[in-house]
């Protein structure tokens, strides 16, 4: 089971580093568009969606490595910025800044780890939380959308709306506005003012 | 970074990756389901993880009954926010399809299983223990719990036990876990757990770890420290190993000793501090006080050999000593002699006292496994404290001996509540007669209801069932199948005159063996707490239902002693008794300087770290200014020491070579221990497609010059054989782990790979807790 699957990621023509890779095919805005191929099943194709979700076991959970692991540290290639590695694909940078005073720069592999199997243990029910895919609320169309989801963790915001990694429909227009936070604030609660 | 750079990435990036209608179509499709997607339509709740010692606070993501989600949760001050990979699928762990629902007692054939109802299965349990009980005495009859236990479930395990049956034949895996630690700190502090908390990691200097794989076994906590040191450049964690470990990757130095040797390096640190002067003079005269123990390794022994491999006893009697005995008994060690026996270069023995010595600098010492599963492991424990003492470096911020736990209530449960077969709740034991009368008060049971005299320890509590001495035993949330050292000895077959019921939520090697299996409710299907390493105590709600039939430990506890006609001891409503059994157990902790919070409180906390008095938590015990108990000033006052005159004790203890040594025959160390994937015996974890799939399978770790001399590598299939038993398993060279020369590791988490067929059965005469960390083994190729 190990060996087939390593086999598959060195030969396959499919890297896969973050979240979208160079490997997506380019298309015309049909329905195939924003599909990833599924390797080894031509014509067959996924949507960038469901590969994020493949990759982890609900909405707030880390992430497995998608790739065999390149080198000992996974910032080489995951730097601030992101990075193209010619033949490869691109990786894209971290989304974690420093969380509530917990280093975001330890150890990556204490969260995401890389799957050396396909088989299961044991069959398991478990249905985890979806992505909620809807869009920030805004006062009206042209006041700035609140983050529709919380920061915890994910305090770069460049690392998931800007870059090649970036689903179209999150990404930023204005990615040349690094300070999101001046027009973008988190929803941490529904709750009206109350004069108390 | 340049922005035109930046824009001309974005502009590079754009034009291959492709826009998405599917994308859209399948994201109004998901939201428009249900609401499923929406996570303001949860309820979210709070609980400490389930796994170990650490306690990180979750937030549990709860829709329709089933449980969805888990985040760090940001209140919570153990965690900040931050899980492990094992903590954020926990989730998961409660829906593997084979999930236990229903009680199943064994066929007449001895194999096949018959569906019971809990009436039945409680009246047969009650009708074992009663028939064992009026044939054979309380002798006869066992209970095996576990650091996983809620408190509620120890706390209705020790009162049924000793109160009800009068038997102390009570005793959890956590023996084999954390006894060492316990009786490092019983012996020189006269009272169980660390002085420090989790505040240690942010304003400690430098931490010294142990035979302590922190950055896979607490990554959490590793991360605080981490965070500490990115935000400090000067700080230095320094790794004391037998292994390469992922945790040596971050070490400013790593000091690489042969196994059992550091009683000796401990031992070399001490005898630099004292001839570099650089003990604390002022803190010894007004906190310390000497003592030594038996150290005739005749009489010891090591609990496995000859007349000691059964009934092992050893009691060690503690004499007065002083600071000149110890001078004197620390000549032996010069930096020198120390190196020969631990192989560490004496330059990294003086600089190792050197960091110990630096009164500038705040120093941790953490361990958990190396320490404790010893074959000296209360020696071992007793040296490391003896060097903070010494040196003035104890109960202050930043400074301090701290043992972490392996288990989410090792501490809550086992050395709180006191399921041991020696202890009793708050640092009592059975064998005072105070204690044992401030107990029966507290249960309301006649005078001299509890035996003084302990019951077996858990190695010898299962080759007590083997030699049938014990009748009938149950055994909950733990799986000592896959964990008991030395499993030859404990070939057991159903149906073979013993009774063994095991109460867990996944069938494993242990349900295997039993005649009765009683489903469990896991962690939030059921209302509970746990105490953690820092001494903070955390409740939980129940948050969804349990599958099927299945019942929390403490229940089906409760139920047999009713039917046993001990319901007296459990006198409470049967839809609310948690608050108030808690609080009955909390009488026993208040005013003695364990006090709890009230379970009131709990409930609206993220937890608190006891003594909690008038509400508030203690972050540092016997500190002045910390502790409320300490009336002193300044300093510290070391008030549970009431035998030493309220004073710590620095043992006496020498080296001593392992009960097993690598030879000829069999050339290699073996050491067992944990991977960061899995939990324990891997019965909850490997039922997670993430965690399964990262890890599927155990490995015997070798050293790269050792495999290619023997040509093997990678993948290659190889028996780990020792003098007891033997297992095949695959070879892995220069993956997570990398052991020295003649050394490999092997963890146990893989319940086809029964690592513990091979591992020796000596353990600490002290604690009784059994040495997984060194027997030797040799490799041959399949």
């Amino acid at each position: 089971m190990i060996m087939r699957r390593r086999r598959w990621i060195r030969t396959g023509s499919l890297v896969l580093g973050g979240m979208l890779m160079f490997t997506l095919p380019s298309c015309s805005r049909d329905d195939s568009e924003g599909m990833v191929a599924v390797s080894g099943k031509p014509g067959r194709m996924k949507s960038a969606a469901t590969v994020r979700a493949e990759r982890r076991a609900f909405d707030g959970a880390p992430p497995v490595i998608p790739h065999e692991q390149f080198t000992a540290d996974c910032r080489s290639c995951h730097t601030p910025e992101g990075l193209e590695i010619a033949g490869v694909g691109y990786a894209p940078p971290m989304p974690h800044g420093n969380t509530s005073g917990m280093s975001a720069i330890s150890r990556c592999r204490q969260c995401h780890i890389y799957s050396e199997a396909d088989d299961l243990f044991v069959e398991n029910g478990f249905i985890g939380l979806r992505q909620d895919l809807r869009h920030g609320r805004r006062l009206n169309d042209e006041a700035p959308p609140v983050m529709p989801h919380p920061t915890h963790m994910r305090e770069n915001c460049l690392a998931c709306h800007s870059g090649p990694a970036a689903r179209e429909e999150i990404r930023t227009p204005h990615p040349e506005r690094p300070l999101c936070r001046q027009c973008h604030v988190e929803e941490v609660t529904t709750d009206l003012f109350v004069r108390s | 970074m340049d922005r035109r750079k930046f824009i001309k990435t974005i502009g590079v990036g754009g034009s291959v990756v492709a826009f998405s209608c599917a994308q859209k179509k399948e994201a109004e499709e998901i939201a428009s389901r249900d609401g499923k997607t929406n996570p303001s339509e949860f309820t979210w709740g709070k609980a400490p993880c389930r796994y170990c010692g650490t306690g990180c606070g979750v937030e549990v993501g709860v829709k329709d009954g089933k449980v969805m989600a888990v985040r760090g949760d940001q209140a919570s001050p153990v965690n900040k926010g931050l899980l492990c990979v094992k903590g954020y699928h926990l989730p998961a762990m409660l829906y593997g399809e084979d999930r236990l629902t229903h009680p199943m007692k064994r066929g007449a054939d001895g194999k096949s299983w018959e569906k019971i109802t809990w009436d039945e299965a409680l009246d047969l349990v009650a009708g074992k223990y009663t028939e064992a009980l009026e044939e054979h005495g309380p002798d006869s009859i066992a209970i095996y719990g576990s650091g996983q236990w809620g408190i509620h479930d120890g706390y209705a395990a020790l009162k049924w036990t000793k109160g009800g049956m009068k038997s102390n034949n009570i005793d959890p895996n956590a023996r084999l876990c954390m006894a060492s630690a316990v009786m490092g700190f019983v012996t020189q502090f006269q009272s169980d757990e660390p002085m420090g908390c989790y505040k240690d990691f942010e304003v400690g200097d430098d931490f010294i770890l142990w035979g302590n794989n922190m950055a896979e076994m607490h990554p959490v906590l590793f991360s605080r420290i981490m965070e500490n040191k990115r935000n400090n450049p000067n700080v230095r964690i320094v790794d004391l190993g037998t292994r390469r470990t992922p945790t040596t990757d971050f070490a400013d130095m790593y000091i690489e000793f042969r196994p059992g040797s550091d009683l000796a390096l401990a031992n070399g640190i001490m005898h630099l501090l004292l001839k570099n002067k650089q003990i604390n003079h002022s803190f010894i005269n007004e906190n310390l006080v000497f003592k030594r123990g038996i150290e005739d390794l005749d009489e010891i022994g090591y609990g496995c050999y000859g007349d000691q491999a059964e009934h092992y006893t050893f009691k060690d009697k503690l004499r007065d000593a002083s600071l000149g005995e110890l001078e004197q008994f620390l000549e032996d060690y010069t930096p020198e002699k120390v190196s020969e026996i631990s192989g560490v270069p004496v330059q990294q023995i003086e600089a190792l006292a050197e960091m110990y010595g630096d009164r500038n600098r705040g120093t941790v010492s953490l361990w958990c496994m190396g320490m404790n599963q010893h074959y000296r492991g209360t020696w071992i424990n007793n040296l490391v404290n003896n060097i903070h003492l010494l040196t003035g470096k104890i109960s202050k911020p930043g400074s301090n001996p701290f043992s972490l736990t392996g288990q989410p209530s090792a501490c809550g449960t086992v050395r709180e509540v006191g399921t041991l077969s020696n202890r009793l709740p708050a640092d009592m034991v059975v064998m005072k007669a105070e204690h044992r009368a401030k107990a029966e008060k507290i249960w309301g049971i006649p005078e001299g209801t509890i035996p003084a005299k302990p019951g077996y320890h858990a190695v010898d509590m299962f080759r007590a069932l083997m030699r049938k001495d014990i009748k009938v035993m149950w055994i909950q949330t733990t799986n000592p199948w896959v964990t008991v050292p030395n499993l030859n000895r404990i070939q057991r077959k159903p149906g073979d005159g013993t009774f063994v019921i095991v109460s867990d939520i996944y069938p494993t090697p242990t349900t295997d063996v039993a005649d009765l299996v009683l489903p469990a409710a896991a962690w939030i299907e059921r209302e509970g707490a746990f105490g953690n390493s820092e001494r903070r105590t955390q409740q939980w709600n129940k948050l969804v239902d349990p599958p099927g039939e299945a019942k929390e430990d403490a229940w089906q506890i409760m139920e047999v002693a009713k039917r046993m006609g001990m319901g007296h001891l459990f006198p409470w409503s049967e839809d609310e008794w948690h608050e108030a059994m808690f609080e009955e157990y909390r009488s026993f902790t208040t005013g003695h300087g364990k006090d709890l919070a009230s379970y009131k409180q709990l409930k609206e906390t993220r937890g608190l770290t006891w003594p909690v008095v008038d509400g508030k938590e203690t972050s540092y015990r016997y500190a002045a200014g910390h502790d409320p108990y300490v009336k002193k000033r300044s300093g510290v006052h070391f008030y549970k020491a009431k035998e030493y005159g309220e004073r710590a004790a620095v043992i006496i203890r020498p080296y001593q070579p392992p009960p097993e040594e690598p030879d000829k025959d069999y050339p290699f160390w073996l050491c067992t221990g944990r991977v960061l994937e899995h939990w324990h015996t891997g019965s909850m974890t490997r039922r997670v497609k993430q965690l399964h799939q990262a890890m599927p399978a155990t490995y015997v770790e070798m050293n790269r010059s050792d495999a290619s001399e023997m040509g093997l590598k990678s993948g290659d299939r190889v028996r780990v054989k020792s003098r007891r038993g033997e297992v095949e398993t695959v070879v892995r060279v220069d993956k997570r782990g990398k052991p020295p020369r003649g050394s490999v590791f092997v963890p146990f988490f893989d319940e086809s790979v029964l690592i513990n067929m091979v591992t020796l059965d000596a353990m600490c005469p002290i604690s009784k807790q059994p040495d997984y960390k060194k027997c030797a083994v040799r490799i041959e190729r399949v």
